[in-house]
């Protein structure tokens, strides 16, 4: 018997005399209401796959730059990026649940890589040519550090700002996706006990 | 409504004792007084629980909003501020629009709660310290406040009661402040929480330990040992971690003695006219909003620090027309809550070891005990009292990283060896930290709500000033680079360790309990809960809460046997 198989199998004699008859029907009787949908059993990870998607709260054009400024950020390499898991989606999805103040602060982010965009190179971001977004992304990537010399700052980092708040979204919808928990190497078993803790000898922590 | 006893209307009998509340402590008062033979009604606000809505197992791809749902807000802008109310599980915490309270303008309190049979012990942190004999003679030895009409020596055999139930996994130190209990094993320490252990022993002469926490490490009292999937406040299948629905209130009900009744909004404590004693109390049925009473020969309040001060607020006679119990005034005064804020964070260089999303997850910490004013160390100059540390070791997935590309996925894959210390100070008893009813607002069931009126004072800045230079020169110590320290004192209510309200002491006119918790005014009324507490101590209170709950609980049983309740 496998360690899971184990526990499931303690899990059930430990319900059986968990509670008695009388609290255990009582139990039962609690309304499917006050349950999460993830204490219900609901499994949503399928919902964002789903065969004629449409984005509930980003026009065409905003998903579709999302699109590709994700697959810069997140690109595929030996594994599956930000594009394959569909972070686009998720984004879309919880904006649509998000307050006024945020949804506006997102689109503020977005709008000002299309405006440094057509201020650059004349034409909005996602048609741009790949090395052309690279460099602008580069542009934005890495604060600002103070001048070396002064020490000073050269004011607001407007633009790093702008591009951080959209790479921790991308960074969120894709680390938490199926694709990311794999990207992190999770072999998805729900539990790796016991602990072990430094098993390396006495004064030898490297 | 449940546990039925005896098949009888559970309103239609008069019990030995009812208890308002099924939480660390209400369980525990339940399964002592039941287990002795007297007959108990367990008043539960919330529903009951069952193991079937455990979600300690799924993973947050599966949630719609993967754990970053931002409806929960609409319902729980409160309680999302406590860590453990999740996508998963925030139908366990209380909704707020339901369960409000009021705060004066500049003073914010953060009141996270739960209504659900078990209440916090669902989703507590389970670190579980004792307090020891020279935290409950603070007051004897720096001057400020009142002793604890007890002393360590009364506690010390309810501590081990309650440990040798509960099972508290924990290394023994000899720690002046940190008394050692009845542990399971140990959980191991980590690489770099070992060389951190090493270096501020050598260093400062401090104590580094395991969290000493509620969490079994071998099978224990018919419960498997933890397998460390992680996240214990979504539940636990294995029952490793000790919540009271599943131990204490098993036991209760399995004693054939106790009748839980789920759903019951506990408004006030009956009196019998003429008589100074209660009869009981009188709850609203939180689904049906039915009026009804429940009778008993004992009131035991466990309904959490403020909520059982706020049923005996509720509760005025002409006798005690500031709340019952209350002719010495202090019924709502001295509202504690640890202070945090105060620590630091840095990497470990030296550390070479990745990230591994399939290491077994140690639900716990490490923990410094207090090391500031103690016996045998310098009264310090700028504060009284102290702070110990919870914190932790380990390879930590870099999502820090700057960047984005491959450069990005590759950084956050080999991550940053990471250490972390964050205190928790005492919390000084003030008489201006107080709670009382507010007349212009009420709950949804039409039960008077509480104003809070709580702020850290100058003592508990100075502590966490101190707390975050004293974490930095220690992870200076381990060796740590990139040291960011936090020097804050965080909103009041955020330690989530309400105590005081209803404090005891010796002296009726300055205390509501006396030593057993029992209510100097009203004999037949005791208050079992962290209300109790006469000084915070720093130590996280659950532990101490339940072995005082024992305590009180054997004093009663005691009484009844001699027929004097």
């Amino acid at each position: 018997m496998k360690r899971r198989d184990l526990i499931r199998a303690g899990v059930l004699g430990g319900a059986v005399v968990a509670l008695r008859p009388s609290v255990a029907a009582a139990q039962n009787a609690a309304q499917s209401s006050e349950l999460t949908p993830a204490q219900s059993g609901v499994d949503a990870s399928k919902d964002l796959a789903a065969p004629g998607w449409k984005p509930l709260f980003l026009d065409e054009h905003q998903n579709e730059t999302l699109i590709v400024l994700s697959d810069l950020i997140i690109p595929a390499t030996d594994t599956p990026g930000a594009k394959e898991a569909l972070v686009n989606r998720y984004i879309d999805l919880v904006l649509a649940a998000e307050t006024r103040e945020t949804q506006s602060a997102f689109l503020n982010s977005l709008g000002y890589l299309d405006g440094e965009s057509i201020r650059r190179y004349k034409t909005a971001f996602r048609y741009l040519a790949r090395e052309d977004q690279d460099d602008l992304l580069h542009s934005f990537a890495y604060s600002k550090n103070p001048s070396r010399w002064t020490g000073e700052s050269s004011g607001p980092d407007v633009g790093h700002s702008h591009f951080d708040a959209l790479k921790r979204r991308i960074m969120t919808a894709y680390y938490s996706s199926q694709i990311g928990e794999k990207e992190l190497g999770w072999d998805g078993a729900f539990a790796h006990g016991p602990y072990l803790g430094c098993e390396h000898p006495e004064g030898n922590h490297k | 409504m449940s546990g039925n006893l005896m098949g009888q209307d559970p309103l239609l009998q008069t019990y030995d004792a009812v208890v308002v509340g099924s939480g660390a402590t209400g369980g525990w008062a339940a399964k002592q007084l039941a287990e002795a033979g007297l007959k108990v009604a367990l008043l539960e606000a919330g529903r009951a629980v069952t193991p079937k809505e455990f979600t300690e197992h799924m993973p947050a791809y599966k949630l719609k909003y993967r754990d970053h749902s931002p409806e929960i807000l609409r319902t729980r802008p409160v309680q999302k501020q406590c860590y453990a109310c999740m996508e998963y599980n925030y139908e366990w915490f209380v909704n707020d629009l339901e369960n409000p309270y009021s705060t004066p303008t500049g003073k914010p309190f953060t009141w996270q709660r739960l209504r659900i049979l078990g209440g916090r012990s669902l989703v507590w942190g389970r670190q579980s310290y004792r307090m020891s004999d020279s935290d409950f003679k603070a007051a004897s030895r720096d001057g400020y406040g009142d002793d604890w009409p007890i002393a360590y020596a009364d506690m010390a055999p309810y501590y081990d009661i309650v440990e040798k139930y509960v099972g508290i996994s924990g290394a023994a130190e000899g720690n002046e402040m940190l008394p050692d209990g009845q542990f399971l094993p140990p959980m191991k320490m980590s690489c770099g929480e070992i060389q951190l252990r090493d270096r501020v022993k050598a260093t400062f002469g401090r104590t580094v330990t395991i969290g000493r926490v509620a969490i079994i490490t071998e099978n224990h009292n018919g419960r498997l040992a933890c397998h460390y999937c992680g996240p214990c406040e979504r539940g636990c299948m294995t029952f490793s971690y000790f919540s009271s629905p599943f131990t204490t209130v098993k036991d209760a009900v399995a004693s054939g003695n106790c009748t839980v009744i789920t759903n019951a909004v506990v408004s006030h404590v009956n009196m019998d006219d003429g008589s100074n004693k209660a009869r009981g109390v009188t709850y609203v049925d939180r689904l049906t909003r039915q009026v009804k009473e429940v009778r008993a020969k004992s009131v035991i309040l466990c309904a959490q620090a403020m909520e059982s001060t706020r049923i005996l607020l509720n509760s005025s006679t002409r006798e005690y027309p500031n709340g019952l119990a209350n002719s010495s005034g202090a019924l709502g005064r001295y509202l504690m809550d640890h202070v945090t804020g105060g620590g630091a964070s840095g990497r470990l260089p030296d550390f070479k070891a990745l990230p591994n999303a399939n290491e077994p997850a140690r639900p716990n910490g490490i923990y410094v005990p207090r090391f500031r004013n103690t016996p045998s160390s310098p009264k310090h100059s700028r504060f009284i009292r102290g702070y110990g540390y919870q914190g932790g070791s380990s390879a930590q997935f870099n999502f820090n990283a700057e960047g984005y590309g491959t450069t990005l996925k590759h950084a956050v894959r080999e991550g940053v060896y990471g250490v972390s210390l964050g205190a928790f100070g005492e919390s000084l008893a003030r008489w201006d930290n107080y709670v009382a009813i507010d007349p212009n607002l009420k709950d949804a069931w039409g039960i008077p709500a509480l104003h809070i009126n709580m702020t850290h004072g100058d003592n508990e800045a100075a502590l966490m000033e101190d707390a975050g230079a004293s974490a930095a020169e220690m992870l200076e110590a381990a060796g740590a680079k990139d040291i960011h320290v936090q020097a804050n004192v965080e909103t009041p209510g955020m330690a989530i360790h309400e105590l005081g309200t209803a404090r005891m002491g010796n002296d009726p006119k300055k205390s509501v309990l006396n030593s057993f918790n029992q209510t100097h005014d009203v004999k037949n009324v005791f208050v079992m809960d962290g209300a109790s507490f006469v000084s915070s101590a720093c130590q996280n209170p659950t532990l101490s809460m339940m072995a005082i709950t024992v305590r009180g609980c054997a004093n009663l049983i005691d009484r009844f046997r001699k027929n004097e309740v």
